[in-house]
């Protein structure tokens, strides 16, 4: 009997290697070519994008505001395990600091090809002005970084030392909760702060962004556990499963509930220009794929997976009932970002001129369209590989799955011994 | 501050034809790029700029036949006293100077395109690419203008930034007017010193009720409009999807 496990666990191991690298290389050749594309663009402007002077900002900026989100669940997994005691998320909170460091890693990152003059991108520090929003961001995001990097190095400091770091853990997961609160907040500013897109400026836009972010980013935890799960045979502990879902389900309710707030004031108070977006994006609307992406892939199809007892005791499940309502927050993303552009608020014949020219073409655009042009979606598709890279190499190098040492023997932890097997048999 | 000026403009709609004289003026003075309009007549409704136009397409009156009516509103950048474009601007490359000018240093920008989201009047072009021109193109204003020592016109476009109207500071500087303020032949526009009370555009605004575009946002531009509100026909038909 034991030698019949100790065997399929030799071919399984040799399997996971096999797959590991397929993985790798899949990964590696996606960040080369967006990067190689980068390198193209850079040759030739932005203008080898789809963005033009009315939609000028596009897939780059929604992937930016969507990053951020992802690096929100991580932390506040992790802090919220500190701060409200949450004991059965403590398996996660370092899984959680990974993916929230690699997040605003890829997001700070993220802007970089957006940029008209990338080369002068330390003009930011060189010359802030304060008063811009999109410097408050820069700090915030910075702050951020350092803040992950220090807390991933005290929990990974903490498994080998489990006595002396216990406060500081508790300090550090003090200063996270808020931090996070205040990057959500800083990045949705950019966008509700601005009087000439009334789709953007609305008080919601803070605790929207904190709401999505939260969801995201716990999805983007929970869809990392239970690849590991599946790859790596690290077991999770049920308790854990019920919070994490319970989580999901949670913040995709207040979510889509604040979104829809957002909705009805405009829909009942009918002022034309309010209106104009919106009326993209309803059913019957030439934006209207993001409506059914964010209310129906990304809304209900979750909520059913994660609600319904039979669905959501199935891990696969619940990560792809994850997956989905990660779609539905990019989708969002792009309604919001591209929806304030279409329609200029003053938006008089013959509309804004397109900044680029082609012969048989009008320059003049009345109201604004966008596709992403095959730049923007290889740069994007790299940026999401690079991030997957990350977590996995950090995944791998830090085993962030491992039994947190102070962790009582519960009976549902006991089933976590069999973590630190799997992972030789990965390293 | 006595000395200080503070140059402003009032475009007089009830004046304006439609002829885009300024519009290619500027065009050709500032050098722009195929593709670039700083500055661009758009056809308005004569009521109000905030009212929905008859159509998508230019030249269309608002109203129903014989009871159509038909404005103009050139439009370039504002000037705006508090410009959400330079509080936007994350490294202060976007400045207003003494005098009211907004202007972009082309040396400092790194080129975000915040200020193009955050400018309500659509007047900001970015610098998608290498600029084309049309081959016989004459070249105005051909010489790089610094302003207390930055750079806020090049003939030579760079790649990456953003520019927009500069309401002609290198001419400013040299005691003329704007180009487009020159050029046109119904003696719409009309530039001064706001500072002055007895200047003309300060008995524009004071006195004849020149108003700025979207007030409300309380943006503040130093261009005002006098509109055509007076030619309307009384019963305030602006009536949208008129139109062809």
């Amino acid at each position: 009997m034991m030698a019949t496990a100790h065997a399929s666990h030799a071919i399984r191991s040799r399997l996971n290697r096999r797959g590991l690298q397929a993985w790798s290389g899949l990964l590696g050749l996606l960040v080369a070519l967006g990067f190689g594309t980068w390198i193209y663009q850079l040759t030739q402007g932005l203008r080898v994008t789809g963005m033009r002077d009315v939609v000028s900002w596009g897939a780059y900026i929604v992937t930016f505001a969507f990053f951020v989100g992802l690096s929100a669940g991580g932390l506040i997994v992790a802090s919220a395990a500190e701060v409200f005691g949450v004991r059965s998320l403590k398996p996660l909170s370092k899984l959680g600091v990974l993916t929230a460091l690699a997040s605003v890693t890829c997001a700070g990152l993220m802007i970089i090809p957006d940029l008209g003059r990338p080369d002068r991108i330390l003009n930011l520090v060189a010359h802030p002005h304060w008063a811009s929003p999109l410097i408050w961001d820069v700090g915030i995001i910075a702050a951020y970084f350092v803040f992950a990097a220090v807390d991933l190095t005290v929990l990974h400091r903490r498994e080998k030392s489990p006595t002396g770091l216990a406060k500081t853990v508790r300090v550090l997961a003090y200063i996270g909760l808020p931090t996070a609160v205040l990057l959500h907040s800083i990045t949705a500013w950019i966008f509700g702060l601005q009087i000439a897109r009334t789709w953007w400026n609305t008080a919601l836009m803070a605790p929207l962004f904190v709401t999505s972010a939260i969801l995201s980013g716990t999805a983007l935890v929970a869809v990392v556990a239970v690849a590991a799960q599946w790859f790596a045979h690290v077991r999770v502990p049920e308790q854990t499963w019920r919070v994490v879902t319970n989580l999901l389900v949670v913040s995709l309710c207040v979510d889509l509930f604040l979104v829809a707030c957002d909705y009805i004031t405009i829909l009942w108070g009918n002022v034309p220009r309010e209106r104009a977006a919106l009326n993209l994006i309803l059913p019957g609307g030439s934006w209207q794929t993001v409506f059914w992406l964010e209310w129906i892939v990304g809304g209900v199809v979750p909520l059913v997976l994660l609600m319904t007892p039979r669905f959501r005791s199935s891990r696969a499940l619940v990560a792809v009932g994850a997956l989905l309502a990660m779609v539905g927050v990019y989708a969002y993303r792009i309604e919001l970002v591209v929806g304030g552009l279409v329609r200029p608020i003053m938006q008089l014949p013959p509309g804004i001129a397109k900044g680029t020219y082609q012969s048989d073409k009008t320059s003049f655009v009345y109201t604004g369209t966008y596709h992403p042009t095959w730049v923007e979606i290889s740069i994007v598709i790299g940026m999401f590989a690079l991030l997957a890279t990350f977590i996995t190499i950090g995944y791998r190098r830090l085993k962030v799955l491992s039994r947190p040492p102070e962790s009582p023997p519960a009976p549902e932890v006991a089933a976590h011994v069999t973590a630190p097997v799997a992972q030789e048999a990965l390293t | 501050m006595a000395d200080q000026k503070r140059w402003g403009m009032v475009i007089d709609q009830s004046r304006c034809i439609g002829c885009w004289t300024c519009a290619v003026a500027c065009k050709e003075i500032n050098n722009q790029p195929l593709g670039y309009w700083w500055n661009r007549v758009l056809t308005a409704p004569p009521a109000s700029s905030a009212k929905a136009p008859a159509s998508e397409n230019v030249d269309v009156p608002a109203g129903e036949f014989p009871n159509v009516s038909l404005a103009y509103q050139p439009t370039a950048c504002q000037h705006c006293q508090d410009a959400p474009c330079v509080k936007v601007c994350p490294v202060g490359a976007t400045f207003r100077r003494d005098d009211g000018v907004v202007l972009i240093d082309y040396e400092r920008c790194i080129g975000c395109r915040y200020c193009v989201a955050a400018c309500p009047y659509g007047v900001r072009v970015f610098n998608w690419g290498d600029a084309q021109h049309a081959d016989d193109f004459t070249v105005g204003y051909g010489e790089d203008y610094r302003s207390d020592g930055r750079l806020v016109f090049t003939p030579e476009r760079p790649r990456g930034v953003v520019e927009k109207c500069t309401m002609c500071a290198e001419l400013l500087d040299a005691g003329q007017e704007p180009f487009c303020v020159e050029q046109c032949p119904a003696g719409a526009r009309v530039f001064g010193d706001l500072n002055d009370p007895n200047s003309e555009v300060s008995k524009l605004v004071n006195e004849e009720g020149a108003k700025r575009l979207l007030d409300e946002l309380g943006t503040k531009p130093d261009v005002f409009y006098e509109t055509a509100a007076r030619r309307d026909l009384g019963d305030g038909s602006t009536q949208s999807g008129s139109g062809a």
